[in-house]
């Protein structure tokens, strides 16, 4: 098992659909876009994603198939730090309890500690991980990709400036402190 | 199994993927494939080996390896699923007949772009991950390889990125960039203008890889 590279951890649960709300699930998921998903307000999260599976892929070459009983939800996070915090915080969100009631054994009411307990129940274990920036906080990219911007800015604005007018220049944008 | 009839198939974007995978410049790709016996058990010691290599790297403080190298991956994982939780009734208990490999990718560039770039520089490694799946068609002819994929890929009902404006590099770049602006603003706070000036342009000579 390895769910953690750096200071990365790599979080998978794959949860079974209650019969006949697979639908609606899945139109609440849809519903969210980059500024109303829940993990907009989860500040560990670099990427995540929410995938309903209706059966296994069955491949011809497969000497017999194989078929799930329900549709599961399946839900990946790639975060930064400690996965306790970052389960309290996504269990304490209404969009989880209105996610995972969709789900079969889900504890009610579906929050706090007894949601979180079920997350780590259905949780599996990944086998290789790969993170490109395994140490860094989301924060810390965030805050670096604005430095990166804000200095291509002003390279091309201080283009020509005499050295005088640079060094204001320079001090006015990036004051003591940042 | 569902019983509300088969999902509405989404259209493709420009991206070669579907709109629910994306996010900005962000893609996610999400495959499960079936594993023969083989897989079953060489998928644990190939996951056991792959992780030791490169916390070694790591520790070692060498370059990551091919696969990171890949500069447009953020994170990737593979995962053998050997058995499904069981919460109780009305769960049906699942009977694995054949493990499945979850593969999931965080990145970023165009769907057909990532897959040829697995296929080509990753032919080996691609073979090792995959070649226990029932149907892999091997990596190179990419063709039969992105069907496969395609066969095989599940599209998110939501994917979020926490900056999806920025590609890997980008990323990298500033995570490079800003510790050595902090180190050049300490070291020249204090200069005179016309000194100042000429740091200025040794710095933006020394960092110009990174902006």
């Amino acid at each position: 098992m390895s769910n953690g590279s750096g200071q990365a951890y790599a979080f998978m649960a794959m949860t079974p659909v209650l019969e006949g709300h697979e639908r609606e699930l899945r139109a609440y998921l849809e519903s969210f876009n980059q500024q109303t998903s829940p993990f907009a307000t989860l500040t560990q999260t670099h990427f995540a994603r929410w995938v309903i599976i209706e059966d296994w892929v069955n491949s011809s070459a497969q000497p017999t198939q194989d078929h799930l009983g329900s549709p599961y939800l399946i839900f990946t996070s790639n975060l930064h730090g400690r996965i306790d915090d970052y389960l309290d915080a996504l269990c304490n969100l209404e969009q989880a309890s209105a996610i995972w009631s969709h789900c079969i054994g889900c504890p009610t009411p579906a929050g706090g500690p007894a949601l979180k307990a079920y997350l780590l129940h259905n949780q599996l274990d990944t086998g290789f991980f790969v993170a490109a920036y395994p140490d860094a906080s989301v924060e810390q990219v965030q805050a670096s990709l604005a430095l990166r911007e804000q200095l291509i800015a002003f390279t091309v604005r201080s283009q020509g400036m005499d050295p005088t007018t640079l060094k204001s220049a320079f001090e006015a944008e990036f004051p003591d402190g940042d | 199994m569902s019983d509300e009839g088969p999902t509405p198939v989404e259209p493709i974007t420009a991206t070669g993927t579907a709109p629910r995978n994306v996010d900005g410049q962000a893609i996610a790709i999400t495959v499960f494939s079936s594993v023969n016996w083989l897989g079953r058990l060489w998928l644990p010691i190939l996951f056991w080996a792959a992780t030791l290599v490169a916390r070694v790297e790591a520790w070692l403080g060498r370059p990551p390896g091919t696969l990171a190298r890949l500069s447009f991956i953020h994170f990737a994982r593979w995962t053998l699923v050997r058995r499904i939780p069981y919460n109780g009734p009305p769960q049906r208990k699942e009977t694995m007949t054949y493990p499945r490999l979850f593969f999931e990718s965080n990145f970023n560039g165009g769907w057909q772009e990532y897959i040829d770039a697995f296929s080509h520089i990753l032919t080996t490694g691609m073979k090792a991950f995959w070649g226990t799946s029932y149907g892999f068609p091997q990596p190179l002819p990419a063709g039969p390889f992105k069907e496969y994929i395609k066969e095989n890929e599940l599209v998110a009902s939501h994917f979020y990125s926490a900056y999806p404006q920025a590609t890997t590099t980008m990323v990298l770049a500033a995570l490079k960039l800003a510790p050595e602006f902090k180190a050049f603003k300490l070291q020249n706070a204090d200069k005179s203008a016309v000194d100042f000036a000429e740091a200025w342009r040794e710095f933006l000579t020394k960092v110009q890889g990174s902006l």
